[in-house]
């Protein structure tokens, strides 16, 4: 395994819900700063007409145009703040009366014609002055005898400014906020959340050999674990029961070695009794060598089936001529078929892509076996069909059915279809798992079928991938 | 021929030394690396039997320092069956390797192929006694007497022939005249054996096919 750090899925969860609450509450907030400050605007604009409209009628009244001359004071005292300016005048002229406590400057602006309603669309906004919006609305108005005059009113926005710009701040700390409390309710909801998964660790931790037939309680889980949950103890399932079959195969093995060991010392305990003749004693080594060797064999298999490496296996395939292989199989065995009376037909065409001495151990263990148990005076047929896939080998022989009870059990370890008959020296029960193990090791497929006296073993390797 | 036999297992070091000695090789027997590889060092030999578990130094190691200074064939004995293993000890300069349990037929088999100098000539005449072999025509004639044989029937003659007074194990015959390279549990190699004698040795007083109880078959004019 590789060093990459592990993350943590709390952590993560909340920082997202963090990040995300924060994105919404502050995309929530622009929008509703927009419609607040484009109402404020409207608001604004709404007085600043309202008064540029008053202006205009009262300045038609030439009494007020003396008022204003005679009393400019009075209109001084009309806008009541600082951040707001009027001017009447002449155009071209020095204005008649210029209200301007700020001194704010003045910039010039069309006005509106004295038989047009001022509308929203006759204010002017301006920058203004130091990034303070300035909104100005100008109007002409007819004063006899004085002719034609321009109203100006604006109003510098300082206070819809410093209340907007609270507003950006009250949102922006409304969503940090909230972020902060999310990203730490929604750990804390996680971390709990999580809760079934460390109870299960815990659970999962707790099982070993000898407890293999424990499963994990998916009671109380939520819904998302429980697939988890099956697959695990589907696996414990699987795990129990190749540890039964270990263990069943070690006993096996086990009680298969009594017999030759039996042998060995009981022939030589006796032998050992007194003195004997050079040759019993030359028979008795004999003897034991036979039984040494049937045991190294069985070691020798016993190792083979235990080898799980189908990777080296699998390199060391070549593309073997099927008519090749089944002939020299029949040569093989040919004395041993005749010694029986039986004759071995060979026939196929094709290509095998198999590691040739596993492939070869394989024919010759189904051979060995149509051979012990065919009908003298029958024939061992052995075929090789290829097909799109791959190729089938066919092994079958005339003897005695086999009971369908015992077909599935054949490719198992040590069994023997009769107990008491088969435990010779030519058989130790490994056979056909062997033949099993070499078409897994391959990819293949194995069965076998027995049917009105015969029975066939049937091989599939498939064909070599481009 | 000159064995060195490294072998720490006592049983084995002395059924190695007394067998290799009976057959009438020099035989000289080291019982741990330390003293093997001294050995080997010293006496040039024609051949090493190296055992690779060892205490002190093992045979690896051995090997591995035997390398430096000599080329002398050597034959290593595992008990493990890994491929590792094997690839392990041929990669660092052995030459052959048995896996325990081995038949000594096979050692010796294995001991003689490392020792032959070049490539043997194949023959294409081969008398033995009244027998006679042509190898090219596959032709079989004893006393006189054409003996027809079946492929797989000459192959294990010719097999035999060309390995006079050696006992072949049967796995050794059932690799080299079928390419069967495993130990099957079936007697193919005895009842092959039984039909060529039926031709070759059954209707003659001089019988050249000899069983060697436990171990196999020798082909000798001897009995």
């Amino acid at each position: 395994m590789s060093n990459r750090r592990h993350y943590s899925l709390t952590l993560r969860l909340a920082l997202i819900f963090a990040l995300l609450a924060f994105a919404l509450l502050a995309t929530l907030g622009v929008a509703l700063y927009r419609e607040l400050e484009r109402e404020l605007i409207k608001r604004d604009d709404a007085a600043l007409i309202y008064r540029a409209d008053q202006l205009r009628n009262l300045l038609n009244d030439s009494n007020t145009l003396d008022l204003i001359k005679t009393k400019p004071e009075l209109f001084q005292n009309m806008l009541g703040n600082s951040e707001s300016v009027l001017s009447i005048a002449a155009p071209g002229q020095k204005p008649l009366l210029l209200v301007n406590p700020g001194n704010i400057e003045m910039p010039a602006v069309s006005p509106v014609p004295k038989d047009h309603a001022l509308g929203f669309a006759d204010v002017h906004h301006l920058p203004g002055i130091n990034g303070v919006p300035f909104a100005t609305i100008a109007a002409s108005i007819d004063s006899g005898d004085l002719g034609s005059l321009q109203v100006t009113t604006g109003r510098l926005m300082t206070e819809r400014t410093a209340m907007l710009a609270s507003y950006r701040l009250s949102v922006f700390f409304l969503a940090s906020i909230a972020a902060v409390i999310l990203a730490v309710v929604s750990y804390l909801l996680v971390h709990r959340g999580l809760v079934p998964l460390r109870r299960l660790a815990a659970h999962t931790q707790g099982i070993g050999v000898g407890n293999l037939a424990e499963r994990l309680d998916s009671h109380g889980t939520p819904k998302e674990l429980l697939p988890m949950i099956d697959s695990f103890n589907t696996m414990l399932e699987r795990l129990a029961k190749g540890f039964v079959q270990l263990g069943q195969v070690s006993t096996d093995m086990a009680h298969e070695l009594r017999t030759p060991i039996n042998n060995l010392l009981g022939e030589t305990q006796v032998a050992l009794q007194q003195q004997r003749s050079v040759e019993s004693y030359q028979q008795l080594l004999a003897s034991n060598v036979e039984e040494l060797e049937r045991l190294a064999r069985m070691l020798d298999n016993m190792l083979f089936l235990a080898r799980t490496d189908p990777a080296s296996a699998l390199r060391q395939r070549q593309e073997l001529s099927a008519a090749d292989e089944v002939e020299r199989i029949a040569d093989y065995f040919e004395g041993l078929a005749s010694d029986v009376d039986m004759r071995i037909q060979a026939e196929g065409e094709g290509v095998i892509w198999a590691e040739p001495m596993l492939l070869r151990r394989a024919l010759a263990n189904l051979c060995a076996n149509a051979i012990k148990y065919g009908a003298p005076r029958s024939e061992l047929v052995i075929q090789a069909i290829p097909n799109a896939e791959g190729i089938h080998l066919r092994v079958s022989n005339h003897g005695e059915t086999i009971a369908a009870e015992h077909l599935l059990r054949l490719f198992e370890r040590f069994y023997r279809v009769d107990e008491s008959r088969e435990r010779s020296a030519q058989s130790n029960g490994l056979g056909l798992s062997i033949v099993a193990t070499i078409m897994q090791l391959h990819n293949g497929r194995y069965s076998v079928s027995s049917e009105a006296g015969v029975t066939c073993f049937e091989l599939f390797f498939p064909r070599r991938e481009d | 021929m000159n064995i060195l036999v490294v072998e720490d297992e006592p049983k084995a070091g002395n059924y190695l030394l007394n067998g290799l000695q009976e057959l009438g090789y020099s035989v000289s027997l080291a019982r741990d690396g330390v003293d093997g590889l001294h050995q080997a060092l010293e006496t040039p030999f024609d051949v090493i039997v190296l055992d690779v578990m060892m205490p002190k130094m093992d045979g690896w190691e051995v090997l591995r320092r035997l390398r430096k200074e000599a080329d002398t064939p050597v034959l290593f004995l595992t008990a493990r069956d890994d491929i590792a293993d094997r690839i392990k000890g041929l990669e660092l300069g052995a030459d052959d390797y048995l896996i325990k349990p081995f038949s000594f037929a096979e050692l010796v088999a294995r001991l003689r192929t490392l020792t032959r100098r070049g490539p043997s000539r194949e023959e294409e005449q081969l008398q033995i006694a009244d027998l006679q072999i042509d190898v090219l025509k596959r032709r079989v004639i004893r006393a006189g007497t054409r003996i027809t044989l079946t492929n797989k029937e000459f192959a294990l003659l010719h097999l035999f022939a060309t390995h006079q007074d050696q006992v072949l194990s049967r796995s050794l015959i059932a690799s080299r005249v079928w390419d069967m390279n495993f130990d099957s549990d079936t007697n193919v190699v005895d009842v092959a054996v039984r039909r060529l004698r039926l031709k070759i040795d059954d209707p003659f007083q001089l019988k050249l096919i000899h069983s060697v109880r436990g171990i196999g078959y020798r082909f000798d004019t001897q009995p």
